[in-house]
């Protein structure tokens, strides 16, 4: 398996296909995220551009290889491992993304609730957008290992599918997502930061059972 | 290695690609699979490769796979030493043993300058060559060549008929389709003929065997094998090789080394794999010059 996500993380790295989410969420925080505005306000914003963004970098890793070389990669490893790979890479590059962006609205951000009422602890604030950052990445990724090969195979269906559950998910009242980038926008108005794990437990099982759909069916649809 | 009652369709109602398709591939046989284009020979190899599962059966028992694709225009951003080295790894192979191999690989077709260009720079048929070198990496216990030898020059093709006898010989299972009707022709245990979504097991030509695939060919084994190769610069014969073959000059340099006929690939292997390899001019059944010898399988 670690020579498989190596194999991945190669592939994402030199196809130079991470650029366009990359830019889409650089764009993003850059309209959302500036000096001076409260950290937890920031920290929202960046947690739900993030939903959107996982759920293009798994499209990005699983439609990577080309079919011959996939073929002979799933015939060494299995294709249920291969896609997984794929996706964990997708997964662990959102990760990272994360980890950078709450590392910038800390920097950036006012330690402050709105209207500068309260005192926001830097390092509370940041671990909160962090969990709520891994959420929005495992609800793109589930999005993403739903929303593409090898469930829906044509582009035609697959972006606008993983664009509109993306949107659906991000603003569905029943959502984790939701939940935890409306969390950090009360916090900041109440100046109270909490660390939703209700919502990362719900989002780690929903991420596992679309991960879990995607590579099973990995081997029957090709 | 078992297929029972398998079948394959794309799509819920799709028409049945395959249907009802019962094998039993034992260790060490050579299979060709025939039939028509658009029969299902691809869905075939396929399923036996595990790429795809069957829509309905059950396979059992495969062991470690490797598949080679009869086109590989795999864009992929990384060069030819560096795919194979991934591909080693992910065959299980150590790192080092994998960069080894890759490089390896490459100098056995021809194509060790390719070693550093980007995998969408190759030709086709260095190319082919890739996708073949990255099957041969490993010690597959099953090898599924589709076409492989498709786009290779004539002396990769004959490397590839020696790399499949010797993985055979080592009791491997190697199944192949090919559009050459003379491609180990005579050699392989039993032909599958795909027709209609069944699979019918021939009887294999040349071969005084039952219909299905069965143990490795007996009868040919019982006489002893002659191989002529000649040393590389500077090479005495390497020691413990197998089958202990008895040597003896044969001019030239070359040395003529008789062996019980079923050491007789591994022993060939054995030279091909030898630090520098060997060069085999001919390998011949003893007592009966037989023209249907493999004769110049030659080595970089």
């Amino acid at each position: 398996m670690t020579a498989l996500l190596r194999y991945q993380a190669a592939l994402l790295l030199r196809s130079h296909r991470w650029l366009p989410p990359l830019l889409l969420y650089g764009a993003s925080m850059a309209v959302g995220v500036q000096g001076g505005q409260p950290i937890l306000d920031c920290a929202g914003w960046a947690a739900a551009t993030l939903l959107p963004v996982t759920a293009w970098l798994v499209r990005v890793c699983v439609t990577n290889e080309p079919s011959a070389a996939r073929d002979c990669s799933a015939a060494a490893a299995g294709p249920w491992r291969v896609h997984l790979a794929a996706v964990g890479v997708a997964l662990g590059a959102a990760l990272l993304l994360a980890a950078v962006g709450v590392a910038v609205v800390a920097a950036v951000g006012d330690p402050h609730s709105t209207g500068r009422r309260a005192a926001v602890p830097v390092g509370s604030a940041a671990a909160a957008g962090l969990a709520a950052a891994a959420v929005c990445a495992l609800l793109g990724t589930a999005v993403g290992a739903l929303c593409n090969r090898p469930l829906l195979r044509s582009t035609a269906w697959a972006v606008p599918s993983t664009l509109l559950a993306a949107f659906v998910v991000l603003f569905a009242g029943a959502s984790p997502a939701n939940a935890v980038v409306t969390g950090l926008v009360t916090g900041s108005r109440t100046g109270v930061v909490s660390i939703p794990w209700l919502p990362l437990a719900a989002a780690g099982a929903l991420a596992a059972g679309a991960v879990a759909v995607a590579c099973a069916l990995a081997s029957r649809r090709t | 290695m078992r297929l029972t009652g398998v079948g394959r369709r794309y799509g819920l109602g799709g028409p049945w690609i395959l249907r009802d398709v019962g094998l039993d591939i034992p260790e060490g046989s050579l299979l060709r699979v025939e039939g028509a284009n658009g029969s299902g020979k691809s869905t075939l190899l396929r399923l036996l490769a595990g790429i795809d599962a069957p829509s309905t059966g059950r396979i059992t028992g495969r062991p470690r796979t490797a598949y080679v694709p009869e086109r590989f225009p795999a864009a992929l951003p990384m060069t030819a030493g560096a795919y194979l080295t991934r591909l080693g790894r992910i065959h299980g192979l150590s790192r080092a043993a994998a960069s080894r191999g890759a490089l390896e690989w490459l100098e056995r077709f021809g194509a060790a300058a390719y070693a550093g260009t980007p995998l969408s720079e190759l030709s086709k048929g260095t190319s082919q060559k890739v996708a073949v070198a990255q099957g041969l990496m490993g010690t597959p216990g099953l090898l599924v060549l589709d076409e492989a030898w498709t786009g290779l020059e004539r002396r990769s093709r004959a490397l590839l008929d020696d790399e499949v006898r010797a993985r055979v010989a080592a009791g491997a299972r190697v199944v192949f389709v090919d559009h050459d009707p003379g491609r180990l022709a005579g050699e392989a245990d039993a032909v599958l003929r795909v027709e209609g979504g069944g699979v019918l097991p021939l009887p294999a030509p040349s071969r005084n065997r039952g219909q299905a695939p069965g143990p490795p060919r007996r009868a040919e084994r019982a006489r002893p094998s002659v191989i002529v190769a000649e040393p590389p610069p500077g090479a005495v014969l390497p020691p413990d090789l197998p089958g202990t073959p008895e040597a003896e000059p044969a001019g030239d340099g070359a040395v003529r080394l008789t062996v019980a006929a079923p050491h007789s690939d591994a022993l060939l292997r054995a030279l091909l794999t030898a630090h520098p390899p060997w060069h085999i001019r001919s390998l011949t059944p003893a007592e009966a010059a037989d023209p249907d010898a493999v004769s110049e399988a030659s080595h970089p």
